[in-house]
């Protein structure tokens, strides 16, 4: 199996059944995805495959042959500063334990990126497959919608 | 939003943001599995699939069979696998049955096999194609059920914080009371569920066990895996620097950890296991389902002459998980006379546990339902009711509350609210949109315990200071709480301040849970920078330039140590923190009686014709003290008013009596709060520093936020309806 993590080219044995969260956990230590249910119920695997966010515990890996996928490893530019999302996290407490955070802000920037932003009841709604049990959901909106707004003003 | 504070010193403002954010937000911060070690083998649990009974053969062949298996285990030797002992017990596991060391079966869901193997893929394949012949037995899960066995906990365990509380004749008083409030509340069984599983990975080097550990209590594993291998507790050295939410489900030692140890050393390999999502249903604590009768004896204007809290609260049938659920509730409001009677009863289950607010969240989900009905029983006003019954005396013991802002609390929360507003009239309030409107505010406590802390700091000469402390950190900000301490007390950016908590290598770990983590770990760490002052020789106070003081000292580093206790603490109890047992103070003090307080007040909305309830505001006052770290203190109070949103309106783990074990296991069907079920939710601190209590002031938060925020919603959802809820959560069907 041959696709591009983060813009780095990998090629990989795998077990058909092997999901595409392990392999990033297990098989190239990228363990900032992290596996809450491994059963499509909290969205703290979320990475993009092609731009799209999908949860990476139901993708199996060899599903991403030939797609770029990108996870939060890869979400900062070049001068390994910060996405602006992360830092809205950090500015809004959008996080307690930051075990769900990694799979929050790969499903904010699509969040974004699809246009779902448009009022806090739409970012809730579009965010809503994402527990966060320590429930920073608060801090959540405000940072996804600060990013938003920015992007929308050419920030 | 602010991101600053005002200095207590004269350097620029301090950065009061989460210290370790920057690790979370960019995948960096490595939590207990997120080391991937060389050669590593994968563990998993094959488990019960009847109610109770034994086992009479475990097939294991096809199991064997699979490519990639290296060992399947369906039994340890005694020698191989020593007595634990369940945490509250004395001991260190989350219950005192291990698996696999008999052929018992206490309950669905227990191990029956552990198979280790090459490939996590490999190890769940052969785990699923295990399978088992038993000899079934009756089992029952439900407290009120047939074969449920009932004990009186100040019997069955004559401890004397978990002794009925006695105050005055409250039946001869209730029975005299000319108005009588009697109401039978339930509060079901749920399930923290962290959104980390219970997850390590564990090798050996020589002798030596290593072990990466998702945990709220280090040495508890420490002390436990020593036990339980028959090994030095010194050759057992524990990490847990992210716990990814704990909540109290990781305040044991749980049930893998032996077990793997084992396997790593037969295989000579690390081993990593991570329980999937439906066996953290069945392999740690949960909150246990509880049963409350209150009864409420008043005179015609509504004081009140006698209050009953008598309760039954599910147990294991192999441990005892105590009550403390009258704890709280007899310390609310001024009483002249209080019983309260806890009653264990055992059921096929494993053995409950600490949930966020264990017991006080319950407790007070009954209790002040209670005063609520009172409230219009006698015709006060629900906020003015609580005010008028306000007391700078504990009711219990006599001594004085080492502070008590509660009334503050209500009349904030009031004013922010809007309460004024109110019409009384339940089912007189309505929204643009037809939907029936409901505003109901309750009240909490939690006890402010504090336990036996090291905390070590050593100050290097290019100015950074490292803290070892011990606590541990699961997202309520203890680093946090700690960097701005050191940070406020020298006039240092936070930033060159270093804090490592949840290691056994940096200081002992005593269990942190009870919301005493930070005002225990505060006090340690202000005793170390008086240390520290002394050793750089300067001022007792005031700014430090901590480079030129430690080159002035002509070494490369300055370390100190201190170590603090609860007030009334001795010697004895320090010993209790080295040999991995469990020491807390509080809440009674010999001075003084020490809890935090909260007010919530929440409006309720009821959709006219889906009848669905959504919260779309609440206001928290909240008296904790001093107020330690700003952010992640109001963090945890919105965190903590979620959870109460959740446990009265979502959360409830269901059994049924034909098949034994808990039914909803995945984060699907044990729905928790979601963002969209979150709207506005508005915090506020007294911010009165408890000096009493300790040097630093604080007291906990973490729980505290939670406590009386289900008993808001259900009296909201009484004023929206007219309707009495007696039983959570709150769902649908109930408002129809
Ligand atoms: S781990 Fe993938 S959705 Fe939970
Ligand atoms: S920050 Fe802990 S689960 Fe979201």
């Amino acid at each position: 199996m041959a696709c591009t993590v983060n813009g780095r080219d990998v090629s990989l044995d795998l077990d058909p059944r092997e999901s595409l969260l392990d392999m990033l956990r297990e098989q190239l230590a990228l363990t900032g995805t992290k596996k809450g249910c491994d059963q499509g119920h909290c969205g703290a695997c979320t990475v993009h495959v092609d731009g799209r966010r999908v949860l990476s515990c139901l993708t199996p890996a060899v599903q991403v042959a030939g797609q770029a996928v990108t996870t939060i490893e890869g979400v900062a530019g070049e001068d390994s500063g910060l996405h602006p999302l992360q830092q809205a996290f950090i500015d809004h407490d959008a996080l307690q334990c930051g075990y769900c955070t990694p799979g929050q802000i790969m499903s904010g920037i699509a969040c974004i990126a699809e246009g779902h932003c448009g009022s806090d009841d739409e970012i809730r709604e579009y965010m809503s497959g994402n527990i966060c049990r320590c429930a920073a959901y608060v801090g959540i909106v405000a940072a996804v919608r600060q990013t938003a707004d920015a992007v929308r003003n050419g920030a | 939003m602010t991101v600053a504070d005002a200095p207590g010193t004269t350097g620029p403002p301090l950065d009061t943001r989460r210290v370790d954010a920057r690790e979370k937000v960019t995948g960096r911060a490595r939590y207990a599995v997120d080391r991937v070690p060389e050669n590593v083998a994968y563990g998993a649990w094959a488990t019960a699939r009847i109610g109770k009974g034994r086992v009479v053969r475990v097939d294991t062949a096809a199991a064997e069979a699979v490519p990639g298996v290296r060992l399947v285990i369906t039994r340890f030797g005694p020698d191989e696998l020593h007595d634990v002992g369940f945490l509250m017990a004395g001991g260190h596991a989350v219950q005192s049955l291990q698996p696999l060391r008999d052929d018992r079966i206490a309950y669905r869901g227990q191990p029956v096999a552990l198979v280790v193997a090459d490939s996590l893929v490999a190890a769940t394949e052969a785990a699923q194609l295990i399978t088992a012949e038993y000899e079934e037995e009756p089992f029952t899960v439900k407290i009120g059920a047939e074969g449920a066995e009932t004990v009186l906990q100040e019997q069955a365990i004559p401890l004397p914080f978990l002794a009925d509380v006695k105050v005055g004749d409250a039946e001869a008083a209730f029975a005299a009371s000319p108005v009588q409030i009697t109401g039978t509340y339930e509060h079901p069984a749920q399930h923290a569920m962290p959104m980390e599983p219970n997850a390590s990975v564990v090798h050996w080097e020589g002798d030596r066990l290593i072990v990466d550990d998702t945990t709220q209590n280090a040495n508890a594993v420490r002390f436990g895996l020593a036990t339980q291998l028959g090994i030095d507790p010194a050759d057992v050295e524990v990490r847990s620097p992210y716990v990814g939410g704990g909540f109290g489900q990781k305040n044991a030692m749980h049930l893998h950890l032996g077990p793997i140890a084992v396997a790593a050393r037969r295989l000579g390999r690390p081993v990593k296991m991570v329980l999937p999502r439906p066996q953290v249903f069945h392999l740690g604590a949960f909150r246990p389902n509880t049963v409350h009768q209150v009864r409420l004896g008043a005179n015609e204007k509504g004081e009140l002459l006698a209050a009953i809290h008598e309760v039954d609260q599910q147990t294991s049938r192999h441990d005892l998980f105590p009550s403390e659920i009258t704890t709280v509730s007899s310390r609310l409001y001024a009483t002249p006379a209080f019983r309260g009677e806890q009653r264990l009863v055992r059921t096929d289950v494993q053995t409950p546990g600490f949930m966020r607010s264990p017991h006080e969240s319950p407790s007070m989900f009954a209790f002040e339902s209670a005063m609520d009905e009172l409230a219009y029983a006698t015709g006060r006003d629900p906020v003015e009711l609580r005010l008028a019954h306000d007391t700078p005396t504990d009711p219990v013991t006599g001594l004085p509350f080492s502070g008590r802002h509660l009334a503050e609390c209500l009349r904030r929360g009031a004013a922010r609210f809007g309460w004024d507003a109110r019409d009384p009239e339940p089912g007189s309030m309505t929204a643009e949109d037809g939907s029936a409107v409901g505003w109901g505010v309750a009240a909490g406590c939690y006890p402010g315990g504090i336990v036996p802390v090291v905390a070590h700091l050593s100050a290097v000469a290019d100015g950074t200071l490292t803290v070892g402390v011990g606590g541990h950190e699961f997202g309520q900000g203890l680093r946090s709480a700690v960097a701005l301490l050191v940070a406020r007390d020298l006039g240092v950016p936070v930033d060159t301040v270093i804090v490592r908590a949840g290691d056994t290598r940096v200081a002992p770990q005593h269990l942190t849970a009870g919301s005493w983590g930070t005002a225990s770990a505060l006090p340690a760490v202000q005793a170390a920078l008086g240390e520290l002052r002394e050793a750089l020789d300067v001022p007792a106070s005031g700014d430090v330039d901590v480079a030129a003081a430690v080159r002035a000292t002509g070494r490369p580093a300055v370390a100190v140590e201190a170590t603090t206790l609860a007030p009334g603490q001795s010697r004895d109890d320090l010993a209790q923190l080295d040999k991995g047992v469990l020491a807390i103070g509080g809440p009674v003090y010999p001075e003084f009686v020490t809890f935090s307080w909260a007010a919530h007040f929440v409006e309720v909305r009821i959709e006219r014709t889906t009848r669905r309830i959504r919260v779309p505001r609440v206001v928290s006052v909240v008296d904790c003290g001093r107020v330690a770290s700003p952010v992640t203190a109001a963090s945890q109070v919105r965190g903590g008013v979620v959870w109460g949103i959740g446990q009265a309106l979502r959360e409830e783990s269901e059994v049924d009596s034909r098949f034994g074990g808990f039914l909803n296991t995945t984060l699907e069907d044990y729905p928790v709060p979601v963002n969209l079920d979150v709207q506005q939710i508005d915090v506020d601190f007294i911010d009165e520093p408890d000096l009493r209590f300790n040097p630093a002031g604080v007291k906990g938060v973490g729980e505290i936020c939670m406590v009386g925020v289900s008993a808001a919603i259900a009296n909201a959802v009484h004023h929206a309806t007219g309707r009495r809820m007696r039983r959570l959560p709150i769902r649908l069907e109930h408002v129809l």
